[in-house]
């Protein structure tokens, strides 16, 4: 057997392996339970009320539809550009990118509090609305990341087919199920790169979409921090760096868990540390512009909220997202040295840990801050802080999409196995 | 002396009486003060009324006073006279319409005086305001060029005779406020008891056939209170509500959404998702032709 097949088949989970699944699936049995102590109660369950209607649900919402931009960056954009040293990585992209997609589509039905508002959202939509754009992006991207991950499986699927005795009975039927029928043949062959091709170049238009509209969602509504013409490509560009960011984290775990350093190589994480650090700066750049135009103007109504985020409050959290999500590594990154795999993991993580609550920053203190001012209102209506049951479900979310991530690579190749051994053959042809 | 020393004491009473005495005629200390306005109000010659503003001093500022109850009278403050009880509201202001009862009391007499009385409660004082008018009879009139004719009138000897050098302001009935016909605010009339104002404000929108309310009005005036007349001319711009209820827009219902909008919806969706279908037939094919081989 082909040592590329050996090293790249995925493996059964180790001792740290199960440990890492039981601690996540404790997680997801807690924001199990505190959904359920919410559907029972309704949203009095959570810290929301009349002003902050919108809080980390929704902050949640924004960090997955982000991070799941990153399949159409190292997917789409790079295969576009010809850039052939990232195809080791397509495949952590594309699962991250599933992953992100369907807990992002669970937690806004989390936010509307009873799920079957969901429906009522489709049978009473308004067309004008941007939330229903927002439903719309989503599913077609969640189709096409689906897609995405799926057709360049397939070759890699005959193969785990053929070495059947190392898998279970179980995978090998479900690998049968959904891949039997591909033999590679020059056909087959040629119909998957056209079908690949096509959904390399609708993705990327889809995947800004999908970021545009959740920028939407809050450039349409007139409030303080939100009332921006540049929140697309603010959002966007946000969307890029985090998504860069999990794809390190990721690079960095599933190299050392399963031993991947002949694969994902130290070249690897130089190249996509100065894919981050460029992301990084430019996401620098937004920050700057989204921040530093409202403060030189310093309108009445923008004051507070301003205030509020750079001396106030949210201060120590606003100075904190800015440093870890993007000065920090971008300090790092700058140097060769910064971007061997430690320096860049401790990066990636900064950069994702940063987002998560930059993505906050935008959503709450906004919602705190009204152009009409909040009086004869309780004093608890001035501040958010979300309750354990929140805290427990947008837990449960993420260590329901590692979860998901966790599976996928256990049970697909995390690396192209296809994809490696025709690259090596190119190369020693 | 024995006797007198006797007496002394008896020599303080007068001083005690007096302090007793004004004790009883002072104002309780622990309320406070009531300022009150009081002023005239004639609307179009016919609609009479008063009005009171109450305020007091806190903290070194006027706040005003909600929830005082004012007997406002004619002339005199008894039952006969009573023009009509008023309470203020939150901005410490009330009205009362004089009403037809006191209309002959209104005949007889070319001033008049006016009362208003609030009893003490609610931590203030009571108080007792006076003013005092000449009745005067403004009237506004449109001539050429538009031009607006005012001219005011007071009653003497029986007739009404003209008054020259008093304030009237010109304006236009707006929403809000009302607004200046022409660049000066006010106009002072002449020995006809007549002012001239242009108008200059062509092509301000009116209602629906295009009228104006034209306003001629005298304010806070220390004789005649305040007078407001009101013409209508069909001077404005005719307004075209533009009513887009149940019409097509952003804001419609679900079923009202504007059609270059779902044509760009629509256009998208379709694109999208026939390359999304097409991309599902691929699969068929691979599928297929996996079958063939």
């Amino acid at each position: 057997m082909n040592s590329v097949i050996t090293d790249l088949l995925p493996m059964r989970f180790g001792r740290w392996g199960k440990i890492w699944a039981a601690i996540l699936l404790m997680f997801c049995a807690i924001g199990a339970y505190a959904y359920f102590l919410q559907l029972k109660n309704g949203l009095v369950v959570t810290a929301m009320g009349d002003y902050v209607s919108w809080g980390i649900y929704i902050s949640n919402f924004v960090f997955f539809v982000a991070i799941s931009l990153v399949g159409s960056l190292i997917t789409a954009v790079l295969r576009l550009a010809n850039v052939h040293w990232s195809t080791p990585l397509t495949r952590i992209a594309e699962i991250i990118a599933v992953s992100a997609i369907i807990f992002a589509s669970l937690i806004i039905i989390v936010d509307m509090g009873r799920p079957e508002r969901f429906l009522y959202l489709m049978l009473h939509s308004r067309l004008q609305s941007p939330i229903i754009w927002d439903v719309i992006v989503i599913s077609t991207y969640f189709i096409l990341s689906l897609l995405l991950l799926y057709i360049p499986l397939l070759p890699d699927l005959k193969i785990l087919i053929q070495v059947n005795e190392r898998n279970q009975p179980r995978l090998n039927r479900f690998y049968r199920f959904i891949g039997s029928f591909w033999k590679g043949t020059p056909e087959q062959v040629r119909l998957s790169e056209k079908a690949i091709n096509i959904m390399c170049i609708t993705i990327i238009p889809v995947a800004f979409c999908i970021h545009t509209v959740t920028s939407w969602l809050f450039a349409t509504t007139y409030r303080p921090g939100w009332d921006s013409t540049n929140f697309g490509a603010y959002f966007i560009s946000g969307a890029f760096l985090v998504g860069a960011g999990a794809v390190v984290v990721a690079m960095f775990v599933f190299r050392k868990a399963y031993h991947l350093e002949k694969y994902i190589t130290e070249l690897h994480f130089d190249k996509m540390g100065k894919v981050l650090v460029m992301l990084a700066l430019l996401y620098l750049y937004f920050n700057i512009n989204e921040y530093l135009v409202p403060a030189f103007k310093m309108r009445k109504p923008e004051s507070a909220h301003l205030m509020d985020l750079f001396a106030g409050e949210f201060a120590p959290l606003f100075w904190s997202a800015i440093l870890v999500g993007m000065v920090l590594p971008i300090a790092i990154l700058l140097f060769k040295k910064g971007r061997k795999p430690l320096p860049m993991f401790v990066a990636g993580l900064m950069v994702v840990v940063g987002a998560w609550f930059k993505r906050y920053l935008i959503v709450t203190p906004t919602m705190l801050h009204p152009f009409l001012p909040m009086q004869d209102v309780p004093q608890r209506y001035h501040h958010y802080f979300p309750s354990w049951e929140e805290w427990a479900i947008v837990m449960g979310s993420l260590a329901g999409a590692l979860l998901v991530i966790t599976y996928l690579a256990r049970i697909f190749p995390i690396i192209p196995i296809q994809e490696t051994i025709s690259e090596q053959h190119e190369k020693a042809a | 002396m024995k006797r007198l020393r006797n007496f002394y004491p008896f020599l303080f009473l007068p001083f005690l009486q007096l302090s007793v005495s004004f004790s009883a005629y002072a104002q309780d200390s622990s309320r406070k003060s009531l300022l009150v306005d009081l002023s005239y109000h004639s609307f179009n010659n016919a609609a009479m009324y008063l009005s009171v503003h109450a305020k007091t001093k806190e903290n070194g500022k006027f706040q005003p006073v909600g929830g005082v109850r004012f007997r406002l009278y004619l002339d005199k403050d008894s039952s006969a006279c009573l023009a009509g009880d008023a309470v203020t509201d939150i901005k410490g202001s009330a009205i009362a319409i004089l009403p037809p009862s006191l209309k002959n009391q209104w005949n007889s007499a070319t001033t008049h005086r006016f009362v208003a009385l609030s009893d003490q409660e609610g931590g203030f004082n009571s108080s007792r305001t006076e003013a005092a008018i000449v009745k005067a009879h403004l009237e506004i009139d449109t001539g050429q060029g538009k031009t607006i004719i005012a001219k005011i009138l007071e009653m003497k000897n029986g007739e009404w005779m003209p008054v020259k050098a008093v304030e009237i302001k010109v304006a236009i009935k707006r929403s809000g406020s009302d607004l200046a016909v022409g660049d000066k605010d006010s106009y002072t009339t002449d020995s006809t008891g007549t002012i001239s104002a242009e108008f200059s404000r062509a092509g301000i929108p009116g209602d629906k056939n295009g009228l104006l309310t034209l306003v001629a009005k005298v304010e806070d005036n220390d004789t005649y209170g305040n007078l407001r007349v009101e013409k209508s001319e069909p001077w404005g711009a005719a307004l075209k509500l533009t009513d887009t209820f149940d019409k097509r827009s952003l804001w419609a219902a679900r079923f009202k959404t504007p059609l270059w909008l779902l044509l760009m919806e629509y256009s998208i969706f379709l694109s999208v998702w026939s390359v999304v279908i097409y991309l599902i037939f691929q699969i068929a094919r691979i599928i297929k032709a996996g079958r063939v081989a």
